[in-house]
């Protein structure tokens, strides 16, 4: 069954001034438990107003978000509830980090649930390791970080909180290649064990690529395509109309292919690209 | 001597003198392009803020253009030559219009009013937030307030821009427009050191420079650099996937006589290698 259900959802920010602006105008869409979401669109394209309505911290314009097949905001003081199950990373950590020191921080969720000491602590420790903050960080002011650090703070905050839904608001922005692909590939291992359900907001078609089960593609506050990366990629000339580029390596083959070169389409991994490119080679007896 | 030079500086948030620059030295030629690289928390902040006097070196001087930063009298004169754009919009952007954010650096400056109303218009245009000019900034989105943010600094006109990751958080058609804006500034003769994660922009740099650990790894070419693939993801770092891609076919015995950078690169070696 579907975990999450969209229906009719519009938000409008500003109504009745001279700013008045759509951000998310009319989508439909469900998504399946355990599945992991990505979602790309241009800048502006609405997609931090679509997730933020999935937890419940701006209210629909007009629409419905079901969470098993109840409205969020059936109870509206409840609202805070909701946002225990769907656990959401701002895209700028700063919003998000508010305590004295970091390991307070990351502890809020935990203390929330109710864990003993004993058990936050665990927890603490745990969600810091899961994105590569180190011990010596954990007493430091959060505001004391360098921007890296405080985005993997932030990250570690909801991963402590462990929520049924997690969302993450471009996780990877500003993270060094090393602690991009270890956070891809931690939380494709805690999804594999978990069995949440994960949104990914990115503009790295790279990441994108890599972890998602299905790809939404938000464009001037609609949803424009909602299909499996492969099948969104190979539409490169779709995808670049809107301000987005597949991956890099994936507009390689692509363009060997327009060359007349025999190769499968929809690669979007370097792996695949050197098996190809490999399996090629020895066709045409270079290697 | 350089535009800007970076002498065995030290430099640390704390009295217990816990370096996070620890005897750096960073020459930056007139009108040179360079990327900067490092993994988290290696010190590129804390360099980029040295360079334009936010931060005064514990040991060692920066000196921007024979002006050296710890002269308190020469702050101002060193913030007009070296604009900073900041890794978060929002320590930037102060005014509740964006057109009256982007004037603000000027305006600070002495700029005469109709001069600075060309050039926030210009500014606003290159950066492609023109439309959104009577808006709120802390209403736009995260990639818009990006833009708004490298506005300001452009209208500054300095004669140096750092830009501290300015397209974390853009599209990649922004991403591309920024790297399109780099390209311009340089033809006009302007310096720009551009801190980065990724590396596909670093290529396009004349020269890069790789931090560890408040110090310098290493540094030349693009090309110099990203052909130590090895050295790189050691340091956390990364090549192109282009690159990538020609160096793993290197294991499987492909020759190069250059290692390719980009997509047109690799295209056009493979398609060599395949006559
Ligand atoms: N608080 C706000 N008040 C008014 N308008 C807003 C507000 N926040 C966002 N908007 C507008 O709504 C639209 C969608 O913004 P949103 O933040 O959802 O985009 P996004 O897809 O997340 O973009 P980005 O990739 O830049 O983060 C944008 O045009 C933006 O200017
Ligand atoms: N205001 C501060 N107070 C104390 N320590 C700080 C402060 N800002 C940064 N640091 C520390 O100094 C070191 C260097 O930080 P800096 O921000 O220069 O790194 P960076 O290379 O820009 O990293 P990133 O890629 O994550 O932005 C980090 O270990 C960080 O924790
Ligand atoms: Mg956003
Ligand atoms: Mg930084």
């Amino acid at each position: 069954m579907s975990i999450i259900e969209v229906k009719d959802l519009s938000f409008t920010y500003g109504i009745n001034t001279p700013f008045e602006k759509k951000a998310v105008d009319d989508v439909n869409v469900c998504f399946n438990e355990g599945e992991v979401i990505g979602l790309i669109g241009h800048t502006g394209s609405g997609k931090s107003t679509f997730v933020q309505m999935l937890n419940g911290l701006i209210k629909p314009t007009s629409g419905q978000v079901l969470l098993e097949g109840k409205d969020i905001w059936e109870k509206p003081k409840e609202i805070r509830k909701i946002r225990f199950k769907v656990g959401m990373v701002f895209q700028y950590p700063e919003y998000q980090l508010f305590d004295e020191t970091v390991y307070k921080d990351i502890s809020f969720g935990p203390r929330n649930k109710g864990l003993n000491e004993n058990e936050i602590d665990l927890t603490v420790r745990k969600a810091a390791k899961f994105v590569g903050l180190s011990d010596k960080l954990l007493n430091k002011s959060p505001f004391d970080l360098s921007g890296g650090e405080k985005r993997r703070a932030a990250i570690a905050g909801v991963i402590a909180m462990d929520p049924d839904v997690l969302v993450l608001d471009e996780p990877t922005a500003g993270l060094d290649p090393k602690g991009r692909e270890v956070l891809l590939a931690q939380i494709m291992g805690y999804h594999k064990e978990r069995k949440n359900t994960i949104f990914f907001v990115s503009h790295s078609m790279e990441d994108i690529s890599r972890i998602a089960d299905r790809v939404m593609v938000m464009n001037k506050g609609r949803l424009e395509m909602f299909d499996t990366p492969k099948n969104i990629f190979a539409q490169v000339e779709k995808i670049e109309s809107m301000g987005l580029r597949v991956p890099q390596i994936t507009k390689i083959i692509t363009m060997l292919r327009e060359r007349g070169y025999d190769l499968t389409d929809g690669v979007l991994t370097v792996e695949q690209a050197f098996s190809e490119v490999v399996n090629l080679l020895k066709r045409e007896g270079v290697i | 001597m350089s535009f800007i030079s970076v002498e065995n500086v030290k430099f640390s948030y704390d009295e217990d003198k816990n370096y996070v620059l620890n005897g750096l030295n960073l020459k930056i030629e007139k009108g040179e392009f360079v990327a900067l690289l490092g993994h988290n928390g290696c010190g590129k902040s804390t360099a980029a803020k040295l360079l334009n006097a936010m931060f005064i070196p514990d040991e060692g001087v920066v000196v921007v253009d024979n002006m050296i930063t710890s002269d308190e009298k020469l702050t101002y004169e060193i913030r007009r030559n070296v604009g900073l754009v900041l890794q978060n919009p929002d320590n930037q952007l102060v005014a509740s219009v964006i057109e009256e954010d982007v004037a603000f650096g000027p305006e600070n400056l002495g700029v005469p009013p109709e001069e600075i109303r060309s050039r926030v218009n210009v500014a606003l245009k290159m950066v492609d937030m023109y439309e959104y000019r009577t808006h709120a900034p802390h209403k736009l989105s995260g990639g818009q307030k990006q833009r708004v943010a490298i506005a300001g600094i452009l209208a500054m006109k300095p004669r140096c821009i750092v830009f501290d990751e300015p397209t974390a958080m853009l599209d990649p058609n922004g991403r591309e427009e920024v790297m399109n804006t780099i390209q311009v500034l340089k033809e006009l003769g302007i310096t720009v050191v551009l801190i980065t994660h990724y590396m596909d922009e670093a290529v396009m740099a004349d020269r890069v420079v790789v931090m560890d650990n408040g110090n310098i790894l290493t540094a030349g070419t693009p090309r110099e650099v990203f052909s130590q693939v090895n050295l790189l993801k050691k340091h956390s770092l990364d090549v192109p996937q282009a690159t990538e891609l020609c160096y793993k076919l290197s294991g499987v015995g492909l020759k190069f006589d250059k290692m390719p950078l980009n997509t047109e690169e690799c295209v056009e070696f493979l398609e060599g290698v395949l006559k």
